[in-house]
């Protein structure tokens, strides 16, 4: 059985008289340990089958299957309860808070769990250390450089150790050299640590770092299938 | 259910400086006035609860039952009513009946030269301490008559906003610009009394220039008489113009009186603390409104809706309470004791626990109910929404 099993999955909005449909009767599984690319148009759906996915937005049909469990069945606490516990989501615009530094954002999601404050504090070094920013850990997000905020903002993602990492275009607003940077972080969560990783991007080069990408469009899935993987023809050069 | 980090709520407050101090000086001012208003009611209510007993008949002017100030009796009443009316109170040949007349008077201490205050003088006769027994001289003695000697209750220094090292026994002070030497001091716990100044009968009026007093208080034996007996004496004298009612009846209807002025009091608090109350959700609403996207992101981590709108509250609250804390300080600073003059005479403004207790309320319930709808209004947004905004 996939980690996520999507089955007719529909998302739905009621405007007026007529009904838009950003996510049309949409299957798709997805394996653990998975790396995937959502590319497509802008209105597409792309954002929307995320949401879906990360359990911070809720089906209006079809099934959505996730470790065996139905999530769209969750109450709204429930689900809260279970995002804090399987996914990592990384945004466009980091969404760090302002008033908390890049230690302080990291530990966040973590005070959503029964720990030691030793083990807290172990597991906050190690996440900041593994996306080469724990130099800065007392740093507010204004003092950090959009692709260290991102850094910090994986790092957060991370630190609960989830099975789930979504990311929604997260270099679309880093320049190239640190989107490689943190496309390479990506890749390495995905190798190294195992996390099934869900990514929107409109660039091609990012999704090559991705196992394989999805085309979205108007809400479809459409010519799914293995790309040239950028990450194994660097590996292999 | 996991909160945020009381801390997250402390480090909001200090993302506007403007807002914060907003929050703080208008929460203050709001606390400020409620506890005035608070202040005046229990000050006033305090100082007509007097336990003024059944027994006591007080005769006034006819139409000037709300002002003894404004009252004028015939000299000659006090003797007339110890003739005609049986079963007044006496003890070794002395009959409890009281002639009074009170004055309104500005006063001057060595201390306070320049500023001039209006105390409250009662011109009285031995009897008075027959009649008003809760009356104790905690100090020297009982003016002499034809010495320019008067006696000070123990809430002239505070009614009159001076210290008391200005009205110790055996200093002077000027009424009227004239000077008089305290003999004595006395208390009388809980009653107006004790923000006045009393004096010889004979020598108020001769220092007033009138011929009437204000008014005569008499105690009645209620095994011989009752106050319908005395009625009947008013009735049967019109030339006196006299109206005679019990003291409990004279401080009930006095309370009575003053009933409105109260319900203004509060209702001007009430207006204010409205009035901060919009203020307060307008700000909040800005504030949270400007972070919309975070609070989503918040959501998305797994904090759970009730965990922030309990931040952003703790937050709002944060900012009222220690406005409202400054509030108390200026109160307690500035407002206890501040003298009101009424016609009754003068009550000190009382802040004290239960007010202070009033005021914190009205800065906590600024701070909750200014934050509560904002922050459930900002929440309303799905988690995409809110994370779609800027
Ligand atoms: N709350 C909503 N109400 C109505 N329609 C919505 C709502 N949210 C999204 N949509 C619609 O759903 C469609 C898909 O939106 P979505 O955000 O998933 O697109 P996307 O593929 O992520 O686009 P982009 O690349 O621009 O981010 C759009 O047509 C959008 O207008
Ligand atoms: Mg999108």
């Amino acid at each position: 059985m996939a980690l996520i099993e999507c089955r007719s999955l529909t998302k739905a909005y009621k405007r007026g008289s007529g009904t838009i449909t950003p996510l049309h009767e949409l299957d798709l599984d997805v394996e653990s340990g998975d790396f995937l690319a959502l590319m497509g148009p802008s209105g597409s759906g792309k954002t929307t089958l995320l949401n879906l996915i990360a359990g911070i937005d809720r089906p209006t049909g079809g099934e959505l299957c996730i470790d065996g469990a139905d999530i769209a069945t969750l109450s709204r606490s429930r689900l809260a309860d279970w995002r804090s516990e399987n996914i990592g989501y990384i945004f466009q615009l980091y969404n760090l808070v302002p008033v908390l530094t890049a230690y302080e954002n990291v530990e966040l999601p973590l005070l959503l769990h029964r720990m030691p404050g030793r083990e807290r504090h172990e597991r906050v070094r190690t996440a900041l250390r593994l996306v080469g920013i724990a130099d800065r850990h007392d740093h507010y997000p204004r003092q950090l450089s959009g692709g260290q905020e991102q850094r910090v903002a994986i790092a957060r993602a991370i630190v609960t150790d989830p099975r789930i990492i979504v990311a929604d275009e997260p270099t679309g607003d880093l320049d190239a050299e640190s989107a490689t940077a943190i496309m390479q972080l990506l890749t390495r969560l995905n190798r190294e640590l195992n996390k099934t990783l869900i990514m929107v991007t409109h660039d091609a080069k990012c999704a090559g770092y991705a196992r394989r990408a999805l085309h979205l469009e108007k809400g479809r899935l459409v010519e799914p299938g293995r790309i040239g993987s950028e990450a194994e023809q660097e590996a292999a050069a | 259910m996991r909160l945020l980090p009381f801390d997250y709520a402390v480090r909001n407050l200090g993302r506007s400086a403007a807002r914060l101090l907003l929050s703080v000086l208008g929460s203050a001012l709001v606390v400020v006035l409620v506890i005035a208003a608070a202040a005046f009611v229990r000050g006033m209510s305090g100082s007509l609860n007097i336990s003024g007993s059944a027994n006591n008949i007080i005769l006034l002017g006819a139409g000037s039952e709300e002002s003894v100030e404004r009252s004028e009796v015939e000299a000659s009443t006090p003797g007339l009513l110890e003739a005609s009316v049986s079963g007044v109170r006496a003890r070794a040949g002395v009959s409890y009946v009281s002639p009074q007349v009170h004055v309104m008077l500005p006063v001057q201490t060595s201390s306070q030269q320049t500023k001039e205050r209006q105390a409250l003088i009662r011109g009285v006769t031995p009897e008075a301490l027959l009649v008003h027994d809760m009356v104790r001289i905690t100090e020297g003695r009982l003016p002499r008559p034809g010495s320019d000697e008067i006696m000070l209750g123990r809430m002239v220094g505070t009614s009159l906003g001076v210290p008391e090292s200005d009205l110790a026994v055996g200093g002077t002070i000027v009424i009227d610009g004239r000077p008089w030497k305290v003999c004595g001091r006395f208390a009388a716990p809980g009653t107006v009394m004790e923000g006045e100044v009393w004096a010889p009968l004979l020598d108020v009026m001769a220092a007033t220039k009138r011929a009437t007093i204000s008014c005569v208080v008499l105690t009645i034996d209620p095994a011989l008489t009752d106050v319908g007996e005395i009625e009947v004496f008013t009735k049967m004298r019109p030339d006196l113009e006299l109206v005679a009612m019990t003291e409990l009846a004279y401080y009930g209807r006095l309370a009575g009186f003053f009933g409105p002025i109260k319900v203004v009091a509060w209702v001007t608090a009430a207006l204010i603390a409205l009035g901060g109350l919009f203020g307060g959700l307008n700000t909040m609403y800005a504030a949270f409104a400007s972070r919309v996207r975070e609070l989503g992101a918040l959501q998305s981590l797994g904090f759970r809706r009730a965990a922030i709108v309990v931040s952003l509250v703790q937050e709002s609250l944060l900012a009222t309470t220690v406005g409202g804390l400054l509030a108390c300080a200026v109160a307690v600073l500035f407002l206890d004791g501040l003298a009101v003059r009424f016609s009754m005479g003068a009550f000190g403004l009382v802040v004290d626990a239960p007010v202070v207790g009033v005021g914190l309320c009205a800065g906590l319930g600024l701070g909750l109910f200014g934050a509560l709808p904002p922050a459930v209004r900002c929440l309303r947004l799905s988690i995409p929404e809110a994370l779609k905004s800027f």
